[in-house]
């Protein structure tokens, strides 16, 4: 008897030894793989009609027409596929996730505001935020993209860069480089505290520019000689920016209209910094020749849509709309055609698909393919200094490829295998339909009470058909109509234009339903974010 | 209080910006013939001539021989007078026109917020505006900086600042920066009281000195240094403040000041304040109850921009009359009547003729308010303001004499460019909206909307 307990002992700890050992994954099986025969988009050189690449160890090893196959290597046909670089977003915010914050009134109506009430948060950093995942990758994966540089986009100083792999859940493996880029807004304080003004923003920028300058000169003459001189005050905020003011490190302008995209340039010639514009009111356009005069590198939305200052919004929605059409979405195709070095930016588009639209009407509107491709993947590597990590299919670059049926970017395309980091990940078919689907039908009236300082009540008519979700907000300044919204299990989300003293504003509600009830958040581009909560009227 | 703007309307304006874009060469000639000028000196020809070369009147008289190669504009009898000038608006800005997180703004500047594309730009010279001041808002004691504008529209912003104008400070007195109409959002802001209004500026001004000061110790030290040839080491700089600086711009008479204020009382306070310190006040905003008061205006030289029948908006506005306008300037008060609104602004002859109804003022009086009186207010009256030889060709063209209740602007000039054609622009509007029904019928006939 104690014989067989031992041996029971035994199997008790041999299956507890398995079952805590994590799953093996499939890169940690293969670290060699080969695509054989596949039609290559280098980027490096023109395209290889019928090659053969090498991945090792997450890096590319080799790729060409007559390349031998290692015998180690696990093999792809790619007689059917084209391979691409990994695409990457030059500019997105929508891998952050901010904790949840409940705006605290009490503090508000005592006028006690913090740097972050009036958008200065140069410390905010996209490292300390980011939320990556599977399901995220495979959603930015089956659109081509592998890579993206993430930045906060709200307020003054919004916040520092950092790029990033789609390949590891595990921030640290997935990031690149951190702390590129610090983000510059014109977006004034929605509290009663400077700035609140686009006026205030601007002066506000010129101080705080001078300030920083103000302080690294301070400090460098303090640790060269401390004797005889007073030791400058620390400032977290300055210690920050010193970098980027001095041009150690560049800025993002983050640019609402052609007028912000001026501004920028002031700024930088006052100033001297060193800056991207970030254009995402897609208004480059009308600025080439100041652009091209200051050799400004540009982000480029794929949203079109006109801002509000814009005479296509001040004549109305209809030729809003038109413009949006027919206007706006040439903007990159006329950089490209002026030679001003362009790369694109999810910011502005709801999610990586609208990302893609947004990229396919570029090229509808005159973009050509392969430059759409080579602003995607060649262009942002060599923006943030990582053009011999990234950007192009070449021996020593990190593997990070796209295999795709048909031409990456067509509306046809199908993208099967990526590498990313070197690891592979297989695109399964996507089973039709988008989202899940509803479990709640929301048709009918509802009472809708918008917390916060924007605090008001507003009534909402919705109109449920399956998936699709229209209707009409009525507001104090008239009623605004409303299509294209979702309702996805029990999450509905929905768009509004409203106008209110001649201004168009962009109203983003996303609300997840409960019976009678509606709990969820309206976001409003500058303004920001308000939480509200609806209740249906019976009836 | 926006205009209602049709789609149609504003893409005849669209189209008439590009036109006007493609009307230059500095050095072509005009002949604007046979109109009834006034001049706004004083005299009025009838059957005159104006003469435009490049973008200045270079003469004006009676049967002038058109230069060869000139455009020639016949004006069959119709009325011309200066470009009008608003001295006192907020239009073509992008964004709040109040500064609200500080009561002394110093620091900003409406020049850094010009929006070229801002539609009233181009309502303005639908109205024979042709130059106007864009400011700050009234919220704080010390605003923003202001500036002059030349309606150039179509142009960008660089292109539609007033060259060589002297940038404005705006300041408020009274109810605006006491804040009284405070929403209760936050605590209550200083100064509360109009003494603490008069008091927040006196301390700026004081502090302002200390800057300066601080930098002129650095500058002489530096100078020093630089004379001992490496003997004496460079002093470190002080540390730069915009909104001091603006406050000093104010005290060495670089910035000319624009004080909005409606009582009489707050007025005289301002005044001694504004000589014990020097300070270059041109004009009381609105000044409502500046006609209480002409004789300490007159002997400060300081101006009243207003309206001609707009008061009683507030309590402090209460105390004046439909002839305040009238009585100051026959006291001897340079006067400009504003607009301080987008509407209004097309409409300004309008209320200049009031003045001529209700105070008796004479018509040549009334369009000097709209022309001259402002150009001297801005600093600007060398280059514009009335007709005459050497002056900006800035002029607007009226069916019937401008004072008339039922005149209509038919035509725009700017630098001797025509920037708005009423007749070109119906024609236009009417050929756009055209387009746009011959566009929409066969998309009804397919059913539905695209």
């Amino acid at each position: 008897m104690p014989h067989t307990r031992y041996r029971l002992f035994l199997l008790t700890v041999a299956l507890l030894f398995f079952a805590g050992l994590p799953l093996r994954s499939e890169q940690d099986l293969h670290r060699v793989w080969a695509v054989k025969d596949a039609r290559i988009v280098t980027l490096s050189g023109p395209p290889i009609e019928k090659g053969n690449l090498i991945i090792r160890d997450g890096l590319i090893e080799a790729v060409g027409a007559n390349i031998p196959i290692p015998k180690d290597a696990e093999v792809i046909d790619g007689a059917k596929l084209a391979v691409y670089p990994g695409l990457m977003d030059a500019l997105g915010q929508s891998l952050l996730k901010f904790p949840e914050e409940k705006l605290d009134m009490a503090r508000i109506r005592a006028g006690d505001f913090t740097d972050k009430d009036r958008g200065i948060t140069p410390g905010l950093a996209a490292l300390d935020y980011v939320s990556l995942g599977k399901a995220v990758f495979e959603k930015y994966h089956k659109l081509g993209f592998v890579a993206g540089h993430v930045m906060p986009d709200r307020g003054v100083f919004t916040g520092r860069s950092a790029f990033f792999l789609f390949s590891d859940p595990d921030k640290n493996k997935a990031l690149v480089l951190k702390d590129i880029c610090l983000g510059i807004g014109f977006s004034p304080s929605s509290f009663l505290v400077y700035p609140n003004s686009l006026m205030g923003v601007h002066a506000y920028l010129k101080q705080a520019l001078s300030d920083a300058i103000f302080f690294d000169q301070a400090r460098s003459r303090w640790l060269k000689e401390p004797r005889g001189q007073a030791r400058p005050d620390f400032n977290p905020n300055l210690e920050v920016l010193a970098d980027f003011a001095t041009a150690r490190k560049p800025v993002i302008f983050l640019c609402r209209n052609q007028n912000d995209i001026r501004r920028s340039l002031g700024l930088t010639a006052e100033y001297k910094l060193n800056y991207y514009i970030a254009d995402l009111g897609g208004e480059a356009f009308e600025v080439i020749p100041e652009l091209k005069k200051a050799g400004a590198r540009v982000l480029a939305t794929v949203a079109f849509k006109a801002p509000g200052s814009s005479l296509y919004a001040q004549r109305g929605r209809a030729e809003r709309e038109k413009a949006e059409k027919e206007v706006y979405p040439k903007n990159p195709a006329r950089l490209a055609e002026a030679g001003i070095p362009f790369a694109l930016s999810s910011l502005g588009s709801d999610d990586p698909k609208a990302f893609v639209e947004g990229i396919q009407k570029a090229i509808e509107a005159g973009l050509a393919r392969e430059k759409a491709v080579e602003v995607l993947a060649k262009t942002p590597a060599a923006f943030f200094g990582l053009e011999r990590a990234l950007g192009t299919i070449e021996p020593g670059k990190i593997a990070n490829v796209v295999l795709s049926e048909g031409d990456l970017l067509a509306k046809e395309a199908k993208v099967r295998f990526t590498f990313v980091d070197g690891r592979r990940f297989e695109l399964k078919e996507a089973k039709p339909g988008e989202g899940e689907k509803p479990t709640v039908n929301v048709s009918g009236k509802w009472e809708m009470a918008v917390e916060g300082q924007m605090a008001m009540n507003l009534t909402i008519e919705l109109s449920q058909e399956e998936a699709a979700l229209s209707g009409k907000l009525i507001t104090p300044f008239g009623a605004f109509d409303f299509t294209g919204g979702t309702v996805s299990g029990k999450d509905v989300a929905f768009e509004i234009s409203i106008s209110v003293g001649g201004q168009d504003l962009d109203l983003f509600f996303s609300a997840s339903v409960e019976g009678e009830r509606m709990r969820g958040s309206v976001v409003q581009g500058g303004a920001g974010t308000a939480e509200f909560t609806a209740k249906r009227i019976p009836g | 209080m926006k205009p209602k703007i049709t789609a149609i309307g504003i893409a005849a304006a669209l189209l008439s910006l590009c036109l006007s874009g493609r009307v230059s060469a500095a050095e072509r000639a005009v002949l604007l013939k046979n109109g009834r000028i006034i001049t706004g000196n004083g005299a009025t020809i009838d059957g005159g001539d104006i003469l435009v070369q490049g973008t200045k009147i270079a003469q004006v008289g009676k049967s002038l021989p058109a230069p060869a190669g000139a455009e020639t504009i016949d004006l069959n009898g119709r009325w011309v007078m200066p470009g009008i000038i608003d001295s006192h608006s907020h239009i073509a800005l992008e964004g709040d026109v109040n500064e609200m997180g500080d009561i002394i703004t110093a620091e900003v500047d409406c020049k850094d917020v010009i929006n070229p594309r801002d539609i009233n730009i181009f309502y303005a010279l639908t109205g024979g505006v042709t130059s106007i001041h864009t400011m700050h808002g009234s919220a704080n004691p010390i605003g923003g900086r202001g500036i002059a504008l030349k309606m150039r529209w179509g142009k960008s912003a660089a292109e539609l600042i007033f060259e060589g104008a002297p940038l404005t400070s705006k300041w408020a007195l009274g109810e605006n920066p006491k804040n009284s109409n405070d929403i209760g959002m936050g605590p209550a802001r200083y100064p509360k009281t109009r003494m603490g209004v008069e008091q927040s500026i006196r301390d700026q001004f004081e502090k302002a000195k200390d800057y300066m000061k601080k930098w002129a110790d650095y500058e002489k030290k530096a100078t020093a240094a630089k004379a001992s040839k490496g003997k004496t080491a460079p002093p470190p700089p002080p540390k730069k403040d915009y909104r001091l600086e603006g406050v000093a711009d104010i005290l060495s008479g670089k910035l000319w000041v624009r004080c909005h204020a409606y009582q009489s009382e707050e007025m005289l306070s301002i005044l001694r304040l504004c000589r014990e310190y020097g300070v270059k006040l041109v004009c009381f905003e609105h000044g409502l109850e500046g006609y209480r008061i002409t004789n300490e205006l007159r002997e400060y030289g300081v101006a009243v921009s207003t309206f001609a029948d707009f008061w009683a908006y507030k309590w402090e506005a209460y105390n004046t009359l439909p002839q305040a306008a009238a009585l100051c300037a026959k006291r001897g008060v340079l006067v400009a009547l504003n607009s301080d609104d987008a509407e209004r602004m097309r409409r300004l002859f309008n209320d200049a003729a009031k003045t001529v109804r209700f105070g008796g003022v004479s018509e040549d009086e009334a369009i000097r308010m709209l022309t001259i009186n402002p150009a001297k207010i801005l600093g600007v009256d060398a280059r514009v303001g009335t007709i005459e030889a050497g002056k900006d060709a800035d002029l607007a063209v009226f069916n019937r004499h401008p004072l008339d209740s039922f005149t209509v602007c038919e035509m725009t000039l700017v630098d001797g460019m025509v920037y708005f054609d009423r007749a070109k622009y119906l024609e236009e509007r009417k050929k756009a909206a055209e387009e746009e029904k011959t566009k929409k019928e066969p998309e009804k006939k397919s059913g539905g909307e695209v």
